[in-house]
């Protein structure tokens, strides 16, 4: 009876902290990450992420789209418009190039870049329009050359 | 051969060049929506909207990414992507419409658009009020819209219905510049 008593217990202790893992901490859970410290899932430069997606969106998308991507690339341009930290970067396509939503904590960085200078940007690629749209990014200076 | 090719280069080149010139582009737009309900109240943003802008013909189309779509917490952009919005269906929402009586000359105006926005793969004729304001060679348009969930087929659990408001209220802002900048 009382084995009994105790493993009821548990499975409702059990059932409170997985529900509160599935349903209470991810609404808790902010969008904002960093992504210092997370490994990306593909690692590609501008030019053939930009080529893929204007060869084939939907495929492209298949492979890159919600995934954290690393890419290499050159500065065009940094903006702050809409409050927000960008980084542009450019290819040889004219039309197209990388827009990048940098993370807050990454702003000391984005004031240095200069134009042309070839950095590593890691983010959450979203997709294509004009441009490739990565957001939550984490800017590596290693490159620095 | 040269003299049958060369007047159709002019006149690909001259045309383009006139397109390019009455042509604005916004690459970071902003567009963000706003639910009102008497459980929470629900925000997003892109900042990433592009839009073009065609001074010739009086005419605005947006393009956005559904995933580009930021809230505050984790699970609202869940919901929003595989339940509402259906992302991976339908990953883009657009728009297309002209500008009543726009003169591309005033500094403001105030005008009204009429297009069509496709949501969720549903595609409905709405009308905009819009704020057009012009400094040196740029634009920046703002307004808002108010549209229904139930008009873009957007189904939510009735477990739910009290968390998301009926009429979403969509406010944008765009910053032109010229296309060949």
């Amino acid at each position: 009876m009382h084995k009994k008593t105790t493993f009821s217990v548990f499975l409702i202790v059990l059932l409170l902290v997985l529900s509160g893992y599935l349903f209470i901490v991810p609404y808790f859970k902010k969008t904002n990450k960093n992504l210092q410290l997370i490994k990306s899932e593909a690692s590609i430069n501008s030019k053939e992420l930009i080529d893929a997606y204007l060869l084939d969106e939907e495929n492209t998308n298949t492979l890159y789209a919600g995934k954290i991507i690393e890419v290499t690339g050159f500065v065009k341009e940094v903006t702050f418009l809409n409050n927000r930290n960008t980084v542009l970067l450019y290819s040889k396509n004219k039309t197209s190039g990388i827009i990048c939503d940098v993370h807050p904590n990454q702003i000391e960085k984005i004031k240095k870049l200069k134009k042309h200078q070839k950095i590593v940007v890691k983010g959450i690629c979203k997709g294509f329009l004009k441009d490739v749209i990565l957001l939550n990014c984490y800017i590596d200076l290693k490159l620095n050359e | 051969m040269n003299k049958i090719l060369t007047p159709f280069l002019v006149f690909f080149l001259l045309t383009s060049f006139t397109e390019d010139k009455n042509q604005f582009i916004a690459r970071q737009g902003q567009v963000s929506f706003f639910s009102y309900a008497s459980m929470e109240n629900i925000e997003a943003k892109n900042n990433q909207v592009l839009s073009i802008l065609d001074l010739k013909n009086k005419k605005i189309a947006i393009s956005m990414l559904m995933r580009a779509f930021v809230f505050k917490k984790d699970l609202m952009y869940e919901h929003f992507n595989e339940s509402y919005v259906e992302s991976d269906i339908y990953p883009k929402a657009t728009f297309e419409g002209d500008i009543i009586n726009f003169d591309a000359s005033l500094k403001e105006q105030t005008k009204m658009i009429k297009g069509k926005l496709t949501i969720h793969g549903i595609t409905k004729e709405i009308e905009i009020k819009t704020t057009i304001e012009k400094k040196e060679n740029k634009y920046v348009l703002f307004g808002e819209a108010n549209v229904f969930v139930k008009d873009f087929d957007i189904k939510i659990p009735p477990i739910l219905a009290s968390n998301i408001a009926q009429m979403i209220t969509i406010k944008f802002r765009f910053q032109y510049q010229s296309y060949e900048e």
